[in-house]
């Protein structure tokens, strides 16, 4: 999705791009659990591919692990949501694809189904509990909101063309609002700070 | 356009493919087990038991050998496999037997095979189990499909034996040189059989006299007299033997002027006796000289007394060409020369050994029969044989290196870090040149190491140039057996030289095969012409080198030399016939099709092997159109590089210092060594989670193998600096790219431990130390809760330093004396093994064994990963090394009109004065081949071209400068110039900061010295050195100087005695200061010094100096 940034300053506009690149909290895989991996993946290794994996998020839903009522460390069901995977036994070769990891919540799901977690050989098994939450790309490249955020200039001053291609876990049109709202509530408490400051 | 030789490719890569890595290593191996081993054994050939009462003698015949397999504690017999000698830390060897037989009177009474020792078994070699295995099979086995092999494993650990450098053997090297303005001229003959080596030196000075340098002399001796010793009487004969031309005759003056005075045999015999050994009984006299015709001059001819005429023949082609250098008809040899050189592998470096091992088991066998005299018959024979005695020879002296004689570091630990270092390793030559001195010449590439030599791939340092590696196309040559190829020559017309007219032999042209003469020929140009020939067509072995050498000066000598012996460099060459090559496209269709092998082309004569000898016979050309006037067609360019060099894109566009770096570099990538990660027993291994075969890559690095074993990942690489976190060389790599995977590894580390069993039946135990115990060296409750109740840490444990893995006690070290009364009881000492102190993991696999003593043996494999950090070492494939300087912002890196976010910055400064314009190349080809979908081709000299990269890169719509508009993430503004970024494969190299970062406030301090330790494994605190001490004392920063050498050091109070100057000390019990040299008088003071001072100052007292300490009060 492109729009066109008219009257804004660069800095405003690029502050913006910055925002939608990894600035709007999306889900991702943050925690698991690893019940039985005996396949030739270290447990590491299956969480980073889990972690990988977009997830389509429902903003209004759920809230932040850090700004959620539950103020707990595991979280609750506003702010985090369970998926496992269960490969069961299986005697041939096979992969695991992110259409096996089925969630607790149908908001919350793969992106794709036909990402490949890891292959199993006969008699290998998988069986994992992992834990989706909201988080910043700035944390963790897992949480980028968009893959694509450019801001290019035109030939007119002050009119720039912002670019943005998404993982699918948000919209674009998505994005840009939460951002907008996001650059908003950031320059707020901004302009809070400022405030608070004695002379 | 591609270029015309990558026609050619599929003839190499049939040759490589077919022959695997290591061929050389398992031929000579093969060799020494087939032929060598017997023939040692037939040297001694039979073992006389002279005993007084009952003399008889015991014969050796065939030897074979089992298959490889370890013995037990228990005596019981396992066969095992490679993967099992690794895992179980034992020697992957077999035993030899050898017939025995004893004859009494001539007559064989009873012969039985005995068991004489254990040989090694190189791996992948006839011996071993895998030979001929299918990759399944393989795999069953826990064996990487790939391995190549040519390595031995000793105690679990894989050694090599790394091919040896030698000067040629028994051939005539002469030189010219300057002793005090004056030319002095010296043949030198490394005279060698199997395992034994004499040299041979002839001297002539300004005045034309000739003479020779004997070991075993210690006098040079007139070559004249030496020729008459060995029966040339007549002048006549001797100069004869010299050389029938009158000009090389007459040079003979002044030596036959010195030998005058001795003219027969008989008198020159005794000549030389009365030199080589004066005063002594003259019967004895004459023993030792003739003893030093036979064993000492020229061996290799033989060590009787028939062989003598040969011997004086052989001396007189010396002379001939030391002559025929004086005159200047022929110039010196030179000594760097590839075809002046031999390499040696494991085959002849356990020849020496074993014959020196199975002499010595010979030896004492006859001494125990002796000894013992009244059992005899084959089972008392078996009996006196201690198998031991070659067994452990063997085993020690490939696990240590340890060659005797002084030879050290002739075998090396078998480098895994990734499959192209294993490779290289394997392919390495090594120079028995000392690398202390300068040895210019022996350092430089020499033009024979065309197609042989990698003209890359050399450490830098100390060892620059004595270390090289095969390259792609070398071969090795094995031995062929002189006497067919003799047969031949003779049925060809070579006259013998004691049947040669007179006419042939001043004309003809002198024929030797290795180094020995066996006749003349006529026309040595057509004798050199039938014998390729036949060689051509097979009738003699493609090995044998047939070579010419002919001065431009009117009545030189022409000599033709035959080689066949084993360890020249040879090269595949492609025959040009009648101004044509013999490769038709048709053959090439075949061999790429498979239905032909490169060995199909060399029985034909298509294609041929030649060493460096013969390569001066030869006039090569590289390209296929014009090849009239020329002999042969060069195969392929690229594969003149070693395996190292061979990974490089676009490498002929670097700077050659460069392409060095890279190849040194190239080893210490991490990536994906072997897929049998879960078996895998290396003590240190790393692992790439994502690594990826390069997107601009090289005919060789397929054919090596590694793509199927990468070590590196493509990255997106753009020139620009970054806020100066990629100046001096450093890199900046984007956090996103890091948070998915690049450049991330595991670090394997296996701890290994073994519960031995002591005499006195005490033994390790595998247990959870109990506090309550009487335990030594207990590490308190909370090391050892991870240990489940065997003693044995739980996989998937995380464990970080100073947590046990193991739990073991000991018994105590000396058995102390009994203690009737003392209250505890015996002690064990706490031999627990835990994670280093600096490093932390997961447990990944916990495997239980057997070990060789029979003990049980546990390795604990832990797990570490290793996420890229500030300080981490990549590089690019062209030595464009870096630390990483900062993981930045996904938001803050530059981007494109695209979107597209580079992984990787690099700072444009690395590149005008290292001129590695093949990095530029690779960027915008690895950019293009990712936009035209295919890899790049970008091997040396015959890559795919540029005009192919701007299809690619101008097909869809990029710049074929590799440049682009790019924006500051920043400030969203763009830069005012365009960008260069493409695509770069980099690879992650083993210099971790993880394993390198230290820091010490207090810690531990030497015993000795109670000054703190040194090194990061001992928590010791870095050196405030020399220099760091100049600095203190010209900026006159006394206090600080102290705080540091002293204060913070080894500070110590000692007491002395103001009287006598001497060390003093508190006595505890008296509460009061003692000098035992004063008693009463004394007056002993308190000093602060360091302890070392007061260490010497024992030291000195123990030497019997008394050093006294003037001390005053501090005003």
């Amino acid at each position: 999705m492109s729009v066109k940034i008219k009257g804004a300053p660069l800095q405003y506009a690029n502050a913006l791009r910055r925002i939608c690149l990894n600035g709007v909290p999306v889900f991702a895989i943050d925690t698991v659990d690893v019940i039985d991996n005996s396949s030739v993946m270290s447990d590491e290794g299956v969480a980073h591919r889990l972690g990988l994996i977009p997830l389509k998020t429902d903003l209004k839903r759920f809230a932040e692990p850090s700004k959620c009522s539950c103020q707990s460390k595991s979280g609750c069901s506003n702010c985090r949501v369970m998926l496992v995977i269960d490969s069961g036994e299986t005697d041939t070769t096979r992969t695991i694809y992110s259409s096996e990891l089925s969630s607790e919540d149908d908001t919350v799901k793969a992106v794709s189904d036909k990402i490949p977690i890891v292959q199993l050989a006969p008699g290998q098994k998988l069986k994992v509990e992992a834990y989706a939450r909201l988080g910043r790309g700035s944390d963790h490249a897992k949480w980028n909101s968009a893959n694509v955020s450019v801001l290019t200039h035109t030939d007119k001053p002050d009119e720039y063309v912002l670019t943005l291609e998404t993982t699918g876990a948000l919209s674009p049109e998505q994005i840009l609002v939460a951002g907008v709202d996001e650059l908003e509530s950031r320059l707020q408490e901004f302009k809070q700070t400022i405030s608070e400051l004695k002379a | 356009m591609s270029d015309t030789s990558n026609k050619r490719w599929p003839i190499i890569q049939d040759l490589l493919k077919r022959e695997g890595i290591a061929r050389q290593h398992l031929n000579s191996f093969d060799e020494f087990l087939e032929r060598g081993l017997q023939s040692i054994i037939d040297e001694v050939a039979q073992i006389e038991i002279e005993n007084a009462e009952y003399p008889y003698k015991i014969q050796l015949g065939k030897v074979k050998l089992q298959q490889p397999r370890m013995m037990e504690l228990d005596g019981s017999i396992t066969h095992i496999t490679p993967a099992e000698a690794r895992l179980r830390n034992v020697s992957y060897s077999a035993p030899i037997m050898m017939e025995a037989s004893v004859v009494e009177d001539g007559k064989i009474l009873e012969s039985r095979f005995v068991h004489i020792g254990d040989i090694p078994v190189m791996v992948r070699s006839n011996a071993c189990i895998l030979h001929n295995f299918s990759t399944q099979k393989l795999i069953e086995h826990g064996e990487d499909p790939n391995d190549p092999g040519g390595y031995f494993i000793i105690n679990g650990s894989e050694r090599v034996i790394v091919g040896l450098e030698d000067l040629s053997y028994n051939k005539i090297i002469v030189d010219k040189e300057k002793v005090g303005g004056n030319d002095v001229f010296k043949a030198k003959v490394y005279s060698s059989i199997v395992g034994y080596r004499a040299k041979l030196e002839l001297v002539m000075k300004n005045d034309g006299l000739i003479v020779a340098r004997i070991p075993g002399s210690p006098v040079d001796i007139p070559v004249v007299t030496l020729m008459r010793a060995l029966g040339l009487e007549a002048d006549r004969e001797v100069a004869a033997a010299v050389s029938l031309v009158d000009s090389l005759q007459n040079e003979l003056e002044a030596s036959f002027e010195k030998a005058a005075d001795v003219q027969t045999t008989k008198d020159a015999i005794v000549y030389i006796s009365k030199r080589i050994a004066p005063g002594m009984l003259e019967e004895f006299q004459i023993k030792r000289a003739e003893t030093l015709l036979d064993w000492g001059l020229l061996p290799h001819l033989g060590k009787h007394q028939e062989n003598r005429r040969e011997k004086a023949q052989f001396l007189g082609e010396a002379a001939c060409k030391l002559i025929e250098l004086k005159l200047d008809w022929i110039s010196p040899d030179d000594k760097d020369h590839y075809g002046n050189k031999v390499i040696k592998f494991a085959g002849q470096m356990l020849a020496d050994l074993f014959r020196t091992a199975f002499r010595n088991l010979v030896r004492d066998m006859k001494y125990q029969l002796e000894r013992s005299g009244q059992k005899r018959g084959i089972n008392a024979v078996a009996a006196a044989i201690r198998p031991g005695i070659v067994s452990d020879k063997l085993n020690n002296a490939i696990a240590t290196g340890n060659w005797g004689r002084g030879r050290v570091g002739v075998t090396q630990l078998l480098d895994r870090t990734n499959y192209l270092s294993t490779i290289s390793h394997l392919r390495r030559i090594q120079s028995p040149l000392s690398r202390t001195q300068p040895n210019f010449e022996a350092r430089d590439l020499h033009p024979t190491h065309f197609g042989r030599i990698c003209p890359s791939e050399t450490p830098e340092g100390s060892n620059c140039g004595l270390v090289k590696n095969l390259a792609l196309s070398a071969i090795i040559s094995v031995n062929v057996s002189p006497e067919e190829i003799i047969e031949k020559l003779y049925d060809l017309g070579s006259v013998h030289f004691t049947d040669a007219k007179e006419d042939l032999k001043r004309d003809g042209t002198r024929v030797f095969v290795d180094g020995r003469l066996v006749g003349y020929y006529k026309d040595g140009e057509k004798l050199v012409e039938s014998l390729r020939e036949l060689r051509r067509s097979s009738k003699i072995h493609p090995h044998v080198g047939i070579s010419f050498h002919k001065s431009s000066v009117e009545g030189a000598t022409k000599r033709l030399y035959v080689n066949c012996n084993a360890g020249r460099v040879l090269r595949p060459l492609i025959v040009i016939k009648d101004g044509k090559s013999l490769l038709t496209p048709e053959l090439i269709d075949k061999v790429s099709k498979k239905l032909m092998s490169w060995n199909d082309l060399l029985r034909m004569g298509v294609i041929e092997l030649n060493d460096a000898n013969e390569e001066e016979n030869c006039f090569l050309t590289l390209d296929d159109k014009d090849t009239k006037k020329y002999t042969h067609l060069e195969i392929f360019p690229s594969a003149i590089l070693g395996a190292g060099a061979s990974i490089i894109p676009y490498p002929e566009h670097n700077q050659s210092p460069r392409n060095t770096y890279e190849s040194a570099m190239a080893k210490q990538s991490l990536g994906f060594s072997t897929p049998m990660m879960n078996t895998s027993t290396y003590v240190r291994q790393h692992f790439m989670w994502y690594p990826q075969t390069p997107i601009v890559t090289t005919k060789a690095m397929n054919l090596l193998g590694l793509e199927d074993r990468p070590a590196g990942q493509n990255c997106v690489v753009a020139v620009l600096p970054f806020d100066g976190y990629n100046i001096e060389d450093a890199i900046v790599i984007s956090k996103a790219a890091v948070d998915r995977g690049l450049g991330r590894t595991f670090f394997f580390r296996i701890y290994e431990a073994e519960a031995k069993q002591y005499p006195g039946g005490m033994r390790d135990n595998f247990e959870i130390p109990n506090a309550e115990d009487n335990i030594r060296g207990y590490k308190g409750e909370k090391a050892y809760r991870l240990l489940e109740e065997d003693g044995v840490i739980a996989t998937e444990s995380p464990a970080t330093g100073g947590d046990i893995l193991i739990g073991k006690t000991s018994p105590p070290r000396f058995m102390e004396e009994y203690r009737e009364f003392e209250s505890k009881g015996p002690y064990r000492r706490d031999t627990s093994i835990g994670v280093r102190p600096s490093e932390t993991g997961v447990v990944d696999t916990v495997v239980m064994t057997q070990s060789n003593e029979g003990g049980k043996m546990y390795k604990i494999r832990v797990r570490d990963m290793r996420i890229p950090e500030i300080g981490d070492k990549f590089a690019s494939r062209h030595g464009q090394k870096g630390v990483i300087g900062i993981l930045a912002r996904y938001e803050d890196l530059p981007y494109t009109a695209e979107g597209v976010i580079p992984d990787v910055l690099i700072n444009p400064h690395a590149f005008p004065s290292r001129m590695t314009v093949g990095m530029f190349m690779e960027s915008i080809s690895g950019k293009a081949a990712a936009q035209r979908g295919t890899k790049f081709d970008g091997s040396a000299f015959v890559g795919e071209k540029m005009d192919e990269i701007k299809t690619a890169l101008e097909g869809s719509g990029l710049k074929y400068s590799g440049k682009e508009v790019m924006y500051d993430g920043r400030t969203g503004k763009a830069f005012p110039v365009e960008v260069f970024m493409g695509v770069v494969y980099y690879q992650k190299l083993h210099h971790m900061v993880a394993d390198k970062i230290h820091a010490r406030a207090r810690g531990q301090v030497q015993m000795l010295t109670k000054q703190p330790t040194e090194g990061r494994a001992r928590g010791g605190g870095l050196r405030f050195g020399e220099m760091e001490r100049d600095c203190l004392i010209a900026y006159g920063a006394s206090m600080i100087l102290k705080d540091r050498l002293l204060d913070e050091s080894d500070k110590a109070e000692i007491y002395v005695c103001e009287r006598c100057g001497l060390v003093a000390y508190h006595d505890v019990k008296q509460r009061k200061y003692v000098c035992r040299v004063c008693g009463d008088k004394a007056k002993v003071s308190s000093v602060s010094v360091a302890y070392a001072f007061k260490l010497l100052l024992q030291e000195m007292q123990s030497l019997n100096v008394a050093p006294r300490l003037m001390i005053k009060e501090r005003v």
